[in-house]
């Protein structure tokens, strides 16, 4: 040992101390080059770390009606509370729909049960009118299934009551000023019975009948002439729902920037809408 | 489709608001049903300028001595209102400020014309004094009887609302 150099000696005592640290250090290495080889070999890699993805998600879609649930919630909660005319407006013709086509059929189907009721003595009513009214059975009868026809459409501005498209078979009288009267007779009902909630839908006249259909910021008219069935009325509002669905829904967008503008800008022209109202309904079989 | 415009004509009983429409309208309609559903409603094209007109759906609304009586819904939607008081009957315009001020407060901001109506009862002289006495600015002071600055007032409520569109 006395013919060691100092910095000799130092290193045997280097290989005394850390022979423990060396055998790790290659361990470390070895694990690394491992790694390495998993990192580079997608197989390898995708073998290892899959589970646990798989793992963490599914731990995260059982966990995410409890973490990320009341942040949804409340930012829905917040976006429905301040546009919520568009999104009723947006639903509405949705909802409309499943509600009335779930008590349609339930009418339906109470109907059916009326009617079979009712057929006998209705047969013997118009016999008895046709009787004593002098007309033949045969003229009651068709006179009873006489056929409904649209005769007038107005799509009307809610709450100003102005008119903003028509079609019309026939002329009328000032169709804006009828839109105004509809909307006033409207609004007298529905405040007078203090039902904010609740819209005035049908409106009957002698041989007419006027259906009115409620949205949020516009309301359909329809005047039909004939008799009014619920079928007749399922089928006015179908129109009317896939009309609104299908061409006013669409430009609600329009609509709700164009009344958040400074100086609003009226998207929707009047005559575009009086083509619509012409396709939608001018040829609608009720 | 021309440009259309809902405005409402407010004011006391018997101040004149039917006769001003009268006036300035043809009416067509029979206004029966003011009585049930207490609003009338009439239309008149006005030209506002060569070239352009403006429809005026006119609401007329039945009178009330209690101007915060009048109902909300039928304001809805207006983009202009006539406010008339009869300047022969004080009653009609003593607490005008505070109506006037009811009525700002139900239609938020859209052009509010005041009246005085009925100007060929009273010598022009008074009718002076009067308005000063009780402070009153009137914007128009008519006449439905005479058709005194009737279409005057309806036209310039036009362009005002055509201008503002």
């Amino acid at each position: 040992m006395s013919g060691m150099s100092e910095k000799d000696r130092l290193e045997i005592l280097k290989d005394i101390l850390f022979t423990d640290d060396r055998e790790d250090i290659d361990k470390i290495a070895d694990r690394i080059e491992f790694l390495e080889q998993a990192y580079n070999d997608r197989e390898k890699f995708a073998k290892r770390v899959d589970p646990i993805i798989e793992n963490r998600l599914d731990e995260f879609t059982k966990k995410m009606p409890h973490t990320l649930g009341p942040t949804i919630t409340a930012t829905l909660k917040k976006e429905i509370q301040n546009h919520k005319d568009e999104v009723v407006d947006a639903l509405y013709p949705v909802l409309g729909k499943m509600v009335k086509k779930y008590v349609a059929q339930e009418i339906k189907v109470l109907s059916e049960k009326i009617d079979n009721q009712l057929s006998f003595i209705s047969a013997w009513k118009r016999r008895i009118r046709a009787f004593f009214g002098g007309s033949k059975e045969k003229e009651l009868l068709l006179r009873d299934l006489a056929s409904e026809k649209i005769e007038q459409v107005l799509l009307i501005e809610r709450d100003s009551g102005l008119l903003k498209a028509s079609f019309s078979r026939t002329d009328t009288i000032d169709e804006e000023m009828i839109s105004g009267m509809l909307t006033a007779i409207k609004t007298f009902v529905e405040d007078a019975f203090h039902q904010k909630n609740q819209d005035l839908e049908l409106i009957e006249y002698e041989l007419y009948n006027i259906h009115i259909q409620s949205f949020v910021n516009y309301y359909v008219a329809v005047v039909i002439s004939g008799s009014y069935s619920l079928k007749t009325k399922n089928r006015v509002q179908d129109i009317i729902f896939n009309f609104y669905h299908n061409f006013m829904e669409m430009n609600l967008d329009l609509i709700y920037t164009s009344r958040h503008l400074e100086h609003p800008v009226d998207t929707l022209s009047s005559s575009l809408i009086e083509k619509k109202l012409a396709e939608y309904f001018g040829n609608a079989k009720i | 489709m021309q440009k259309s415009k809902k405005i409402v004509i407010l004011g006391h009983f018997g101040v004149g608001k039917t006769s001003l429409i009268r006036r300035f309208v043809n009416d067509s309609f029979s206004d029966n049903y003011k009585v049930t559903i207490g609003v009338h409603i009439t239309k008149k094209i006005v030209e506002v300028r060569a070239d352009e007109s403006i429809s005026l759906i006119i609401w007329d609304l039945e009178g009330t001595d209690e101007v915060r009586m009048i109902r909300d819904a039928y304001l809805l939607g207006s983009h202009g209102v006539v406010f008339v008081f009869d300047v022969s009957r004080p009653s009609t315009f003593q607490g005008l400020s505070q109506d006037l001020e009811i009525v700002a407060g139900k239609t938020q901001g859209i052009p509010l014309i005041v009246v005085g109506n009925k100007i060929d009862l009273v010598i022009n002289d008074e009718l002076q004094s009067l308005l000063k006495e009780n402070d009153i600015e009137a914007n128009y002071l008519t006449s439905a009887k005479t058709g005194d600055a009737v279409n005057e007032m309806f036209t310039y409520l036009a362009t005002i609302l055509n201008d503002l569109s």
